[in-house]
């Protein structure tokens, strides 16, 4: 009883502290708008769906060699970013091949903006289109393994190699050995009526290489040296940095807090 | 006292200079063609950083001194000297203890 | 009904112990494009005097000198500020006019005066340039082309780029660097990590003594001398200490783990 009034309140509050929590629909799940630079030259926002891309490529590719931040805004994305190679026009800059195609130029010279057939409105999509999202992703995403909660189950689509995300791209990234970390690392649970955490080293790694998560997100490497609870989680911290906005969200609670930790 | 008579003539002899430097004269730039005595010792004492490894524990001991007899004068100068020459002797005085007190731990 | 309250205010403690700790991490940075990797903002005086801060890029200074000749020589502090630069030092020949003197002559031009009296005020924002839109007058795209390239940091393998002879980094200044001998040769070691499974760092003291002196490094960072008396973590090393006095803002950065910790697990 008492376990499941914490888990209630628990998940009140990280439902609560999320806009795109749980409570998104799975093809609005990790959608990111980008509206910065975009309202300051006058053209609509950017729309991003993370399921495009995830599916495609690890999350190391993007946020380490491409170099985007895991926030919103934060990158400091521009249209002369993009036409000088970094960010989207790492591999958007009209030339890189994508299933034998060249992928459109981000921010192309001479796009017309107001033309609703421009390249330009692929990304600067601006409000609505909800239904043809939802149409796409169902396309995407059909035959991948889901979750308790509707989402798509991207380890187990990953470990049934239903997908197979690239890590590596040429010109883009720097090869390097790959480091094996094994460890599963037990976390002691700060509530005596949650069950431990036991995060896996591998199942991280294959998306996120080392660098995604240390040293910023996780600095110490040594476990119980930092300290962070469910609020920081729940407001995009740790953990939450991806799990809640990207990753499995965390109402999926047992995904984590599946073992008693001694 | 362990130190050698040689190194004792020459901290006494930089103390000496030290206190000949005069005090808030403006100073020359430092590529001037005649450099003020101070400079001299300073470039003769900082010249050995690179070889410091090679160096005697005797040699590091007169180094060291010589750092300590220079240190007066280089604060003597005027603010942007002092800044700069006080910073760089600290280094080179600290680099000679450092490998000396290394040799100590062998 | 009570237990909840006491659930609750558990809860709520629980929450804001966890809060209090651990802060600046947990977030995910920006990473900074390789023109800006290794941006140095000075502000001690210039905000003070009404101008604008002074942004330094290592990029192209890097290039051309070794860390030493303007660490060591020229004395600029390892951390921005603190060298406390004024403009009557620039002026006097000193830190950014050791060079920048309207006199030394670099490239077959003669460098612009850091500071000097009537500068104009378009000199001026050369490097007081924070917040302002300066055109840099070597562009950094066209000055990297054809270098080595890096995974992280300037996008440039500064380090190979050395070792093709592609950059020749200066190591004397005439009139502000003293005559040394060359070092002696210093031996390379492995470090274990305390961490199983991560492979061991081999030091090279071969490839940091082309850009550095032993004073850079010894005593002010490393202060041992016999190997393992200094033990440091890697979150000391995150946290800008140690290796991350360079390997955290200017030298390739710590998420490049495999520059380092390259020997195969015994």
């Amino acid at each position: 009883m008492r376990g499941l009034a914490g888990r209630a309140l628990l998940l009140a509050l990280a439902a609560g502290s999320l806009a795109m929590g749980p409570g998104a629909p799975p093809p609005e799940y990790g959608r990111v708008v980008l509206g910065r630079s975009a309202r300051k030259a006058g053209v609509p926002a950017v729309g991003f769906d993370h399921w495009r891309h995830r599916a495609l490529f690890t999350c190391r590719l993007c946020h380490v060699d491409v170099g985007f931040a895991m926030a919103a805004g934060e990158t400091g994305v521009t249209a002369s970013t993009n036409r000088s190679g970094f960010h989207c026009g790492a591999c958007h800059d009209g030339k890189r091949l994508h299933q034998e195609k060249p992928l459109f130029a981000a921010c192309a010279e001479g796009g017309r903006i107001d033309d609703p057939a421009a390249a330009c409105r692929r990304c600067h999509a601006g409000p609505g289109g909800a239904a043809r999202r939802a149409e796409e992703f169902a396309r995407i995403t059909a035959g991948l393994p889901r979750d308790r909660l509707g989402h798509v189950d991207w380890e187990r689509a990953e470990a049934e190699r239903r997908v197979r995300p690239v890590d590596q791209l040429p010109g883009l990234s720097i090869p390097r050995r790959p480091l094996e970390m094994k460890k599963e690392v037990a976390i002691a649970s700060g509530a005596a009526w949650m069950d431990g955490i036991l995060f896996s080293h591998p199942k991280h790694s294959v998306w996120n290489g080392c660098e995604v998560c240390h040293p910023d997100i996780f600095p110490s490497t040594h476990s119980g040296q930092a300290r962070y609870s469910m609020l920081q989680i729940s407001s995009g911290e740790y953990c939450g940095v991806c799990h809640g906005r990207v990753a499995f969200p965390l109402g999926d609670c047992e995904r984590c807090h599946k073992r008693p930790v001694r | 006292m362990p130190h050698p008579p040689r190194a004792v003539r020459r901290a006494l002899a930089a103390l000496l200079l030290a206190l000949a430097a005069p005090a808030a004269r403006p100073a020359p730039p430092p590529a001037a063609a005649a450099a003020p005595a101070w400079r001299t010792e300073f470039d003769e004492v900082c010249a050995r950083t690179q070889d410091a490894m090679a160096l005697s524990v005797e040699e590091l001991r007169s180094l060291v001194a010589r750092c300590d007899a220079l240190l007066p004068a280089l604060e003597k100068l005027a603010e942007s000297e002092r800044k700069v020459f006080t910073r760089r002797l600290q280094a080179c005085r600290s680099l000679y203890q450092f490998v000396l007190d290394s040799r100590g731990q062998k | 009904m009570r237990r909840a309250f006491g659930v609750a205010a558990a809860l709520a403690a629980l929450l804001a112990a966890g809060a209090a700790v651990g802060q600046g991490a947990g977030v995910k940075k920006r990473r900074p494009l390789p023109q800006e990797y290794g941006r140095v903002v000075l502000d001690n005086h210039s905000t003070a005097s009404r101008m604008a801060p002074v942004a330094f890029d290592h990029w192209l200074h890097r290039a051309r000198f070794t860390c030493r000749l303007c660490h060591v020589d020229v004395g600029f502090a390892m951390k921005a500020g603190a060298t406390d630069v004024r403009a009557a030092d620039n002026q006097r020949g000193f830190y950014c006019g050791a060079c920048h003197d309207r006199k030394t002559v670099f490239d077959g031009k003669k460098l612009f005066g850091a500071c000097g009296p009537g500068t104009a005020g378009e000199s001026c924002a050369r490097c007081h340039s924070v917040g302002k839109q300066v055109t840099p007058e070597v562009d950094f795209t066209a000055f990297t082309r054809g270098l080595p390239r890096g995974r992280f940091g300037n996008g440039v393998d500064w380090e190979q780029a050395e070792e093709q002879g592609l950059i020749r980094p200066a190591d004397h200044l005439e009139g502000v660097s003293i005559a040394r001998k060359p070092m002696t040769a210093q031996k390379d070691f492995a470090l274990s990590p305390k961490l199983v499974e991560m492979p061991e760092i081999v030091f090279s003291h071969k490839k940091h003594t082309v850009w550095n002196g032993c004073e850079l490094c010894h005593p002010d960072i490393f202060v041992g001398v016999k190997r393992g008396s200094t033990r440091y973590s890697m979150a000391e090393i995150f946290e800008g200490k140690y290796c991350g006095v360079c390997h955290a803002t200017v030298a390739f950065p710590t998420t490049d783990c495999q520059r380092c910790h390259t020997r195969p697990v015994q």
